[in-house]
């Protein structure tokens, strides 16, 4: 592990007048939780749409693997193991787990004939990997919970193929349990050690659950980053707030 | 924490009660109380040789485009522009037949008036598809301009080459072209010859009693039963099957899995540009006649039927056989009046009416089911 999965540097990326990102730099390695952390408009969603090749930047470079590349277009990353799951999770809730799994990616046989045994035993081992066992494979998506759902998004990522797996706040919108549900997944995944996860979220107390190396944005700047050990427990909440102290906060509201 | 967890939460249903939850069994249902009671009340002359004959060729009618409209439907679009197309469609081929081919190129046969026009509908049907996904407008306002655009180039052809709207009176090319007795001959002989053998299927009165009455069927059941079985394959069995549901379901997740979700809704809207066509040339072939008011209203029944056979409105969800029934019902009702003198043909669309209403609530249960109420 000599080199992270994936690196950036100085990605700047400018619409028309406006500077939404001005020199990031991020380490990704593989086997690890990159908790991406920001207020809204810091600059988090350009950057994970950056290095989905749905943004090009306009300077600086991403590196996989030590290896300078450009993505033209969102297939470009994903060919290069870029997985993004984006907060809507891209499913259809009226077709099955199976066939969401595979949409746009389907087995198929002769006269492209759907190889649904198949398709259903990749599915459910899959998803069975990283936590969810689901007993019906052919269960409609709309009849799932929310945290099953993100399983569903994840395992169909990675078995697509994705190195670095980014995750866009895969626990807000969830309750308690869901979201418990949702890092279990994540750790999960961590552990199998080839994959590089980049989670992004607005919580703290999630974050330091689970992350290990932290990346905070605001306005368009890295204004901290580090491992968990770097970073004390004070720092990061400060980090959060975008720099500003606590006390600062509440004096506002006072 | 106990071993509880999420999946649990999903009952284990029996065979039965999944049957019941498809989306044809509402259909299906309908349709056994049709049959039985269109039997009853025609005392038993709806299902004789000749009246199974005259039903199956209207059903088959309702079926071929009805099966078009849904495989649309399920991507998510309309097209209103069904009964217009078949109006056109008929009105090419009768007039080539007629007149012969454009450009002066010489005389049509069967084919090539069927072939060239089969090129008319599915460039038309292509156009169509284009405009809706370049410019994301609604499908159904799309499809309503050329409702009205096709119909009035229907008409005005027929004026200005035919001066009139009615062409009669073609030769039987049937009984001298293979190709038109595909569309318009008859099929499945050995059925009727079979009834007449077991003793049925007989004439009773005149000079010709005791002769078979029917010998087959009309050649659009064959057609009917191609397509179905066709778009039943397609949808549930193939890559193109998910892709339609995809699309129709929402449309943007389909796209960032890279379902080409474009080229699937146009080429469904050349798949019912072409059941449309095949509609038209079973008619021409059949009568040996054109009208430019052929397919009025089609469209509307057509989508009428998809959703009596467990179509969602709003996309993502149907099923071809449920399609079958659906065509089965109104086929059979729509006919009824020639078995049951004491009704009024009308009667017709008070009961469309009624069961669109009904299927269409069944329909939205459904989805609220799936969607856990949202």
């Amino acid at each position: 592990m000599a080199q992270p999965y994936l690196r950036v540097e100085k990605l700047v990326k400018r619409f028309g007048p406006f500077t939404a990102l001005s020199g990031v730099d991020l380490d990704v390695w593989p086997g690890e939780v990159h908790a991406l952390l920001g207020d809204n408009g810091a600059g988090k969603s350009t950057l994970i749409k950056t290095l989905s090749g749905v943004h090009q930047p306009t300077e600086g470079q991403i590196y996989i693997e030590g290896k300078p590349v450009t993505f033209r277009t969102p297939r470009d990353a994903a060919a290069a193991g870029i997985g993004t799951v984006y907060q809507d999770l891209a499913l259809n809730p009226l077709m099955s787990v199976t066939r969401n799994f595979f949409m746009g990616r389907e087995l198929k046989g002769m006269f492209g004939m759907l190889k649904m045994d198949e398709m259903d035993k990749v599915a459910h081992d899959e998803m069975l990997k990283i936590g969810i066992d689901i007993s019906d494979p052919g269960q409609a998506v709309g009849t799932m919970s929310g945290g099953q759902r993100q399983t569903l998004a994840i395992a169909r990522a990675i078995h697509f193929g994705a190195k670095v797996l980014i995750l866009d706040e895969p626990t807000s919108a969830l309750g308690q349990k869901q979201q418990m549900e949702v890092l279990r997944t994540i750790k999960t995944v961590r552990e199998r050690g080839d994959i590089a996860i980049i989670f992004i979220t607005h919580n703290e107390i999630h974050s330091k659950l689970i992350a290990d190396r932290f990346t905070f944005l605001s306005l368009g700047e890295v204004i901290g980053a580090g491992t968990k050990e770097e970073l004390a427990g004070d720092d990061i909440r400060r980090l959060m707030a975008g720099g500003a102290e606590i006390e600062d906060l509440a004096q506002m509201l006072a | 924490m106990t071993g509880r967890s999420e999946a649990d939460r999903l009952k284990q249903e029996s065979t039965l009660m999944r049957m019941v939850r498809r989306p044809e069994a509402g259909a299906f249902i309908v349709m056994i109380v049709v049959i039985v009671a269109i039997t009853l009340a025609s005392d038993f002359k709806a299902f004789n040789a000749l009246g199974l004959k005259n039903n199956m060729a209207i059903i088959a009618q309702f079926g071929i485009i009805a099966t078009g409209a849904a495989l649309l439907m399920i991507a998510g679009e309309f097209d209103l522009s069904i009964g217009s197309m078949i109006g056109f469609a008929g009105m090419s081929m009768a007039m080539m037949l007629k007149w012969g081919l454009p450009f002066g190129l010489g005389e049509a046969t069967p084919l090539s008036a069927f072939l060239i026009t089969l090129a008319m509908t599915l460039t038309f049907g292509w156009i169509i598809g284009t405009i809706v996904v370049r410019s994301g407008l609604s499908s159904f306002i799309v499809t309503l301009a050329f409702l009205f655009f096709l119909r009035g180039l229907t008409e005005v052809c027929f004026r200005l080459i035919n001066q009139s709207t009615q062409i009669s009176g073609l030769p039987d090319f049937k009984e001298t072209s293979w190709f038109a007795d595909l569309f318009g001959g008859e099929v499945f002989g050995w059925f009727y010859d079979l009834w007449f053998l077991l003793g049925g299927n007989a004439v009773t009165r005149g000079s010709r009693a005791g002769e078979q009455l029917v010998t087959g069927f009309d050649a659009r059941l064959l057609w009917w039963i191609i397509i179905a079985g066709l778009a039943y394959f397609i949808l549930s069995r193939t890559q193109i099957g998910n892709w339609i549901f995809a699309t129709g379901d929402n449309k943007e997740a389909a796209r960032a899995n890279g379902v080409p979700v474009n080229q699937v809704k146009i080429g469904l809207f050349m798949t019912t540009a072409f059941c449309a066509t095949i509609f038209a040339a079973c008619q021409v072939f059949d009568t040996n006649t054109a009208d430019a008011a052929k397919g009025n209203l089609k469209e509307l029944e057509a989508i009428a039927i998809a959703v009596v056979g467990g179509t969602l409105m709003t996309g993502g969800f149907g099923s071809v056989i449920g399609v079958v029934f659906g065509a089965v019902t109104f086929g059979l009702v729509a006919n009824a009046v020639f078995y049951i003198p004491w009704i009024d043909g009308s009667f017709y669309r008070v009961f469309v009416g009624v069961v669109l209403l009904a299927a269409v609530f069944a329909n939205e249960r459904i989805r609220k089911r799936i969607t856990g109420g949202i």
